[in-house]
């Protein structure tokens, strides 16, 4: 439960007036009243042995003048009720044996009261016994005071603690206001001030500084005031100037995109460019094949027609017959290249084309052989003069894996365009030297093993670890984009979840070694 | 005769001289008894007290029921402590009464306010003296002494009672 500042104030001012209320109109009273009867009583007690002590001297010394002088004084008391003095004797038996104190009153003040001697106190009269001895006579005096002068006592206690309390009562009520105003109103309007700055109002400054520790607040809150605006105005020049920067960083990043995206365009373009004279060179083949046996084909259909233009006396339909059998074959042979050609042509379209994404069960063999003679053929298409062993060694036990074969295709392109690259250099470095690139392909534990090894310049140590990176390459400018292999750690680490395994020696060899985890099994 | 023979066989014997003394003392006693059976005179202060006075008057005063003489005067009674020969007397010839008698009688007087008690003296000059020294004093003596300021009072037209 909220228990706001000026309702504690309250609280504890209420507290303490009850408090001493409770003291003033209760207990003190109670206290002084019983005080009061206390010194009443033993007022009267003194007054009364007073009076006992008089008579007995005025008995046994014929001296009345002390008992005359209290009496006096007893008398003159306005709370006197009476004043009685009772006799004591003994009244034997008649066998003398037992006897009996009888109390008699012998003289009462005023004369008008008829007392018992054994008269005692109660809530209106005090009654107070002083016992004398003497030879001539025993017995007690007996004073009785009316209360009258304690009643009024206490009537006045009471009527000063009334007028106490309410002055205490009002002075706490004053109190309390003056302390609500002097600390209650000053909490709450920091309290207001300082959700208005919370809010972003900085004009909130305490315009009343107040002569003590909450002034000592309203000045901190102030300064504090103080110290936001400043901060909040160097935070929002900052913030000015770091928005033309993201501004900037941001065109910067959409032109990086856009070069990154241009770059790997170029990259597959490159590749691409790779191909496209080993792919001429592969369509070539075929379509020479269609062309010759087209030729062919159309030699022998003149040689069928000026057959049958002869009579029928002179048409040799042997021949004719033979020479549709070869015309037939030839079709044969020119459909199969024709195929062929269109094999390769698909097979270019299908590389030029963005991935897919989707795997599907290939032969990774077949896929390495492919790549491995468009890549060679491409190279000689630019270099005649360039000749290179090529050794492949496949494990044909290997089936189908998935996998998403354009892009492993070009990570294959890449690895054979780079070994033929630093066997070429090597070439025109050394004379003596004979390229050999052996590509190999294997099954090992749920997963397939592609190597690709050759005996070029190889990979000196110092770059050995940033030959993945993008944009890395050793090669001269405008000859390479440096995004080749940072692409295929993509396509194998990425998105088939394979490895590239590198192991070089600078003058000597590289080795590529490619790790493709099965997924899926195959089909067949 | 058997009484004679009883008193003559009560005074002889060995205890006869201690019975003797007891009968010669006791005669002694009332010898004296009546030796002192002597007469009071009645002092006053000349200032208040008249120079003759009633014996019912004198009672009057000397009971308490008179607070104040014909001038004003207080009346201030003085008299012998009741252990006196001279108290004794004025206690049984004024006042008929034995001493704790007189006693009891002042203390309910002065217990119920009604009256003055008396002064107590032990010897005669001090009454005397007293008598002197307060006006509206009187006092019971047996013989009055020269002093001034303190004259006999005339009781029933006698000097002493």
């Amino acid at each position: 439960m909220l228990i706001n500042l000026k309702t504690k104030i309250w609280l504890t001012i209420c507290s303490i007036v009850l408090i001493y209320s409770f003291f003033t109109l209760y207990y003190f009273p109670k206290q002084q009243g019983t005080l009061l009867v206390n010194n009443y009583e033993n007022e009267v007690q003194n007054l009364a042995n007073t009076v006992a002590l008089g008579v007995k001297i005025a008995i046994n010394e014929q001296n009345f003048e002390g008992v005359q002088t209290a009496m006096e004084f007893v008398k003159g008391d306005p709370r006197l009720q009476f004043i009685s003095m009772v006799q004591s004797d003994t009244i034997w038996n008649a066998g003398h044996d037992k006897f009996e104190i009888r109390q008699t009153v012998f003289k009462t003040f005023p004369e008008k009261e008829h007392l018992s001697p054994s008269v005692s106190s109660n809530d209106s009269l005090i009654v107070k016994k002083a016992p004398f001895a003497t030879g001539m006579m025993s017995g007690a005096i007996l004073l009785g005071f009316n209360t009258k002068g304690i009643e009024a006592s206490k009537a006045k206690i009471k009527n000063t603690s009334i007028i106490v309390s309410g002055i205490v009562l009002l002075f706490g009520i004053l109190l309390g206001f003056w302390l609500a105003r002097n600390i209650s109103i000053p909490v709450l309007a920091l309290r207001d001030a300082a959700r208005k700055v919370g809010e972003g109002d900085l004009n909130q400054k305490i315009k009343r500084i107040h002569r003590d520790e909450i002034g000592q607040l309203e000045k901190a809150f102030n300064k504090m005031i103080d110290d936001l605006d400043k901060t909040t105005s160097d935070l929002n020049e900052k913030n000015l100037v770091l928005s033309a920067t993201n501004d900037t960083l941001n065109d910067t990043l959409v032109q990086l995109k856009t070069t990154h995206t241009q770059l790997i365009q170029s990259e597959k373009m490159a590749s691409l460019g790779e191909l496209t004279a080993g792919i001429a060179h592969e369509i070539q083949n075929p379509l020479n094949f269609v062309n010759n046996f087209s030729e062919v084909s159309m030699e022998l259909i003149t040689e069928i027609l000026e057959e049958k233009a002869k009579s029928a006396t002179e048409r040799d339909e042997a021949l004719e017959a033979e020479l549709l059998e070869d015309i037939s074959n030839n079709l044969e042979k020119i459909a199969h290249h024709g195929k062929r050609a269109d094999g390769i042509v698909k097979g270019m379209l299908q590389h030029s084309r963005s991935s897919s994404g989707v795997k599907e069960p290939f032969d990774i063999n077949a896929l390495a052989d492919e790549y491995l003679r468009l890549a060679y053929h491409g190279l000689r298409a630019k270099d005649k003069s360039f000749n290179a062993d090529l050794k492949t060694n496949f494990d044909l036990a290997i089936p189908k894996i998935m996998m998403i074969p354009q892009d492993v295709g070009r990570v294959l392109l890449n690895l054979f365009t780079n070994a033929f690259y630093a066997t070429r250099q090597k070439q025109l470095a050394i004379g003596d030297y004979k390229p050999v690139l052996e590509v190999s392909t294997r099954q090992i534990p749920n997963a397939v093993e592609i190597v690709v090894k050759d005996n070029g310049t190889g990979i000196p140590d110092a770059i050995k670890d940033k030959i993945l990176q993008p944009f890395f390459t050793t090669k001269p400018t405008g000859e390479g984009t440096g995004l080749g292999l940072s692409l295929s750690y993509d396509i194998v680490v990425k998105e088939h979840g394979g490895t590239i395994a590198i192991d070089s020696k600078e003058g000597e060899f590289s080795i590529f070694t490619i790790t493709l985890p099965k997924q899926q099994e195959s089909i067949g | 005769m058997k009484r004679t023979t009883t008193l003559i066989s009560i005074f002889s014997g060995k205890s006869a001289f201690i019975k003797y003394c007891f009968l010669t003392g006791c005669f002694i006693f009332t010898l004296s008894g009546k030796a002192q059976q002597t007469t009071l005179t009645a002092i006053g202060n000349i200032s208040g007290v008249p120079a003759e006075m009633k014996q019912s008057e004198l009672k009057a005063v000397l009971m308490g029921e008179t607070q104040r003489w014909k001038n004003g005067k207080r009346v201030v009674i003085a008299l012998m402590k009741t252990n006196t020969p001279l108290g004794k007397t004025t206690s049984t010839k004024i006042y008929d009464m034995s001493g704790d008698e007189l006693n009891k009688y002042w203390l309910s007087l002065v217990f119920q306010g009604k009256s003055q008690a008396p002064v107590f003296f032990t010897s005669v000059s001090e009454l005397q003296n007293f008598v002197s020294q307060n006006p509206g004093a009187i006092g019971i003596i047996d013989k009055p002494v020269a002093i001034s300021d303190v004259r006999s009072v005339i009781i029933d037209g006698k000097a002493s009672f």
